[in-house]
Formats: structure tokens, sequence, C-alpha cells
């Protein structure tokens, strides 16, 4: 049974326990086996945090990842943002100077990481490791639905020379296996919104976030699927806070891990989708 | 005549505890830091070797006002620095020990709004006895270097090791549905919360943020 260590984030636990419930589940359906990262901390944001010290940013990161080394494993992460420090950070700490300046500090409080684990976003994780057949075969309510698939800004991050649709395009056949069409058009590359409204939450709604339910209201969408909690939140939050602007939509917003669950038959009592604040009620009926 | 180092052990001998640190940048110069409440006794210990004020500098940085004492010993620029907090930024004065301090003093308070306790002649020194109080030129906005858009980022950082910490509404309504009230993160767990909190110290950015360790929170204005 192949086993990762789960870097649950600040957000997921905070705003969107429910897929930490699905992780559970579709791991366990999947035989994926998770660890727990006790002590963790934020991974820091990728971009508020780590504007704020370089040094900071990359020991908490190197932290983080010495406590998946001390289990020997991969580390799995459920969030773009968290992808992005974490992977960046790893690849920074396999340079000789870096490495040796961060494992000065991280030697202080009694740690030291030596680069020697993989960081996998979940996408990748499922994709990759379980296949789309296997995750196919897991599927027992198939998903008549269309739906709209938001990659999120983040999951475009690659390393130089590859193809930076690789994890993209892996998202896209994840929601296809379940039985559900995934529908495009051409705002699915703009951003959210969600780290703009850090600091300008009306340019990031009007900006960011309206034109992109304009387009999936007009499609006819049935739900929108993403891979970062944040982004979950702009969907979320951001369609309540449009009402100040009169402009109404009611378009569910789920991570990819609970669609796979909802696909695999859990019950979605079980997955505690009222932690939503969009009509994921709605979507769950449309599947019976 | 003394020499550079024959100055850093004559302060390193006479203000032991209140010494925070003291270098010689270059020839001829000795640059320390000291805490507030010893400026009397620095301040004596050079001028009892002969030592001349030049002048007192202040500088606004934000959170904190530094004042910059600069001494003229033996052709020796020797620099005491003393970091005042704005919170409440007061200090002895030392005109009574030597007069060139006075009107420096005053120039200091003036400008950037510093008290110094005990001054034998306090008020303007070139401003006007007019300036509504509280005015000072000089000063700055009562806020770190970092944006204000970052505060609560860093401060939520510091304290608990995460952006966005558990309420305990959350804490209830995970437990409703079948999950630990908390994560495994380390705000659930005091001691990695404590190892936490001693490598930002170590990263010196609690200090940069303006971090009141004692009441978790940043120091300054909030927005």
């Amino acid at each position: 049974m192949k086993k990762y260590a789960l870097f649950l984030g600040c957000m997921i636990p905070q705003r969107l326990p429910s897929a930490e419930l699905a992780t559970h589940k579709v791991f366990n359906s999947l035989g994926l086996e998770i660890a727990e990262m006790t002590g963790y901390t934020c991974c820091p944001d990728p971009i508020l945090a780590r504007l704020m010290d370089r040094k900071v940013a990359l020991s908490m990161s190197a932290r983080n990842l010495s406590i998946a080394e001390g289990q020997g494993l991969d580390v799995v992460v459920l969030c773009n943002g968290c992808y992005e420090t974490l992977w960046e950070a790893n690849e920074f700490m396999k340079r000789g100077e870096t490495s040796r300046e961060i494992n000065e500090l991280l030697a202080k409080v009694g740690r030291k990481y030596n680069g020697t684990i993989n960081v996998r976003h979940v996408v990748e994780v499922l994709h990759e490791d379980v296949g789309i057949e296997a995750i196919k075969n897991q599927v027992k309510k198939p998903l008549g639905l269309k739906l709209a698939v938001h990659h999120g800004c983040h999951l475009f991050r690659e390393e130089n020379g590859r193809d930076i649709w690789r994890k993209p395009k892996q998202f896209e056949e994840l929601v296809s296996a379940t039985g559900a069409e995934v529908v495009r058009s051409d705002v699915d590359q703009l951003c959210c919104g969600f780290p703009t409204s850090h600091v300008d939450e009306e340019f990031s709604l009007k900006h960011n976030l309206l034109p992109k339910l304009e387009r999936y209201q007009h499609i006819g969408v049935d739900g929108i699927v993403v891979v970062c909690p944040a982004c979950n939140v702009q969907f979320e939050s951001g369609q309540l806070a449009l009402r100040r602007y009169s402009a109404k939509f009611s378009i569910p917003c789920l991570h990819l891990v609970e669609l796979l669950a909802l696909a695999f038959g859990a019950p979605s009592k079980e997955l505690s989708l009222e932690f939503h604040r969009s009509p994921v009620s709605q979507l769950v009926a449309r599947i019976g | 005549m003394m020499e550079e180092a024959e100055i850093v052990e004559l302060l390193e001998k006479n203000i032991p505890d209140g010494l925070l640190s003291v270098v010689t940048p270059r020839v001829r110069k000795v640059s320390a830091e000291i805490a507030p409440d010893i400026i009397r006794k620095a301040a004596e210990t050079l001028l009892c070797k002969g030592a001349r004020l030049i002048i007192i500098a202040a500088v606004d940085a934000g959170l904190d006002i530094d004042l910059l004492y600069h001494f003229d010993l033996e052709g020796k620029v020797v620099v005491l620095r003393v970091k005042l907090g704005k919170e409440k930024p007061e200090i002895d004065t030392v005109a009574d020990l030597t007069p060139t301090a006075e009107w420096a003093e005053n120039e200091a308070a003036e400008l950037c709004g510093v008290r110094f306790r005990d001054h034998p002649k306090p008020g303007h020194l070139v401003l006007s006895d007019k300036l509504p109080e509280g005015t000072f030129p000089l000063g700055k906005p009562f806020k770190s270097k970092l944006p204000d858009e970052i505060g609560p980022v860093a401060e939520a950082v510091i304290t608990v090791g995460a952006t966005a910490p558990i309420s305990s509404l959350m804490k209830r309504r995970r437990v409703e549905a079948g999950l630990p009230p908390q994560p495994p993160a380390s705000y659930s767990n005091e001691s990695q919360l404590k190892e936490v909190h001693e490598l930002i110290r170590q990263t010196n950015f609690s200090r940069q943020a303006g971090y009141d360790w004692k009441r978790k929170k940043l120091r300054g204005v909030k927005k």
C-alpha cells in the first residue's frame, strides 16, 4: 500500500473540512495510506507570507518538509498554493548554499532537511500513481454533470522545460473519469481573484470572479471543480459578496476529492458538504 | 591615546548589562547599541574619559525612534545607539552631564516626539511654541515596513504558525463531522508551537515585523 504524508495547510481544516474527509475516503477506496504531519505550519502562503521575508518563508517550508522526511514519505498536497510553496522550497533546498543557510536555522530547533522527498499535488498522485483506469474502476455513480474546471494559477507552475499543462490536463482527465463532462470556456485561465482580494476586494470580485461566473452561468454549468481551497473560498464567498453589486449567482463549487468521493458512491452526508457556502446540495440532488 | 579596541573594552567593562552590541565598523569609529535605561551610565563612562558630545541624531524608524549619541573621544567617533519604542518614547536626559545635550535633546523632542525625563530646560528649539501639541515634523506613521495588507497574515503566522487558525465554532463543527477538533498543526500542540516560535525568532523576522511576543500582536497602528 502506497503511503503519503498529507499536508492539510491552513484553509482546508478551517474552511473546507469536507475536503479533508473526502481525501480520506478517496485514498482509502484507492488503497492509498495517509500519514499525519504532526506539528506542521502554514506552508507558508505563496503570495503574502513569501513577500514578508525569504528566510522565514523558506525555513518554515523546510521544517514542514523535514516532518515528512522524518517519516520517509512524499508529501501530498490538496492546495495549489501550498503545492507551489513547498515544491519550490524543495527545489531551493537542493541547492547547496540555500540548503546550508536554512539548515543552520533548522539545526537551532533540532531539525534538518536533507531534500530526499518529493512534493506531489493530489492531482499528480491520483493521475500518475493511481491512474485513470483505476479511478474509473472505483466510480459507482457516474456523474452526468456539466462541470467547469477551474485549474487555479499555481497548478500551472512547472519545472523549467516541462509542459505547464501537465497537471491541468491531468485534473481535467480526473474530472472526466467521474463521468462528468468538462466544459471549456475562454475564462478558464482567468484567476479567481483570491490573491488580489487581500488588496482590493472590489477589483477581485468585479474583474476576476464576475466575468468567470457570468460565463459559467451563460454556458449553463452544473458546478465548478477546483483543486485549491483558496479558489473554493473565492468562488463561494465571492458569490455572496457579489450580491452587494446586484450580481446574483447560485453555482456550486467543490474540490476534486469531494467530486471523486461522490462518484465513488460515498453518501453526501458522510462528506459533511454543508461546510460549503455554495449550493453544493443542488449538485448532489442532480447526482441522485 | 585610546585605541578603538580599548574603547570597546571600556564599554564592555562599565556597562556590561545594557550593552546590546558593540562593533568597530571602520578605523576611528566605535558603534554600540545600548538599552535606553543605561544611557546616563554610558554617557558618564565616556565623559569621564574626556569625551565630548558632538550631536544627538533622532531617526523615526516607524516602530521605534533611534537616538544616536555621537561622542568624540580622542579623535575617535563613538556612537551610542538607543532604540525607543514609540509606544512610550521616553529616556533620561543627559543634559545635566554635558550642556551640549540640552539643545540637541530639545531638537529631538520637537522634531520626533522624544520625551527627555528631567530635562533642565524643556521647550522648542526652532519650531514655534504655537505648534499644536503632538505635531512632530519628522515623525512617521507608527507602523513597520511591512505593507498594511500583509500585517494580519504576518501576525497570524508568527502567533500560531498558520494564516487561519481554527475558531472555536469550527472546532465544534469539525467534531460533529467526525473529524478531530483541530488538525495536527503546530497550533494544536504547545511544544511544536514553541519550536516554531524559536525558528521564527532565529530568522529575525519577528523583530523586523515589529512583533510583540508578550502581547502576541504586531506593534503599530493597524489600518
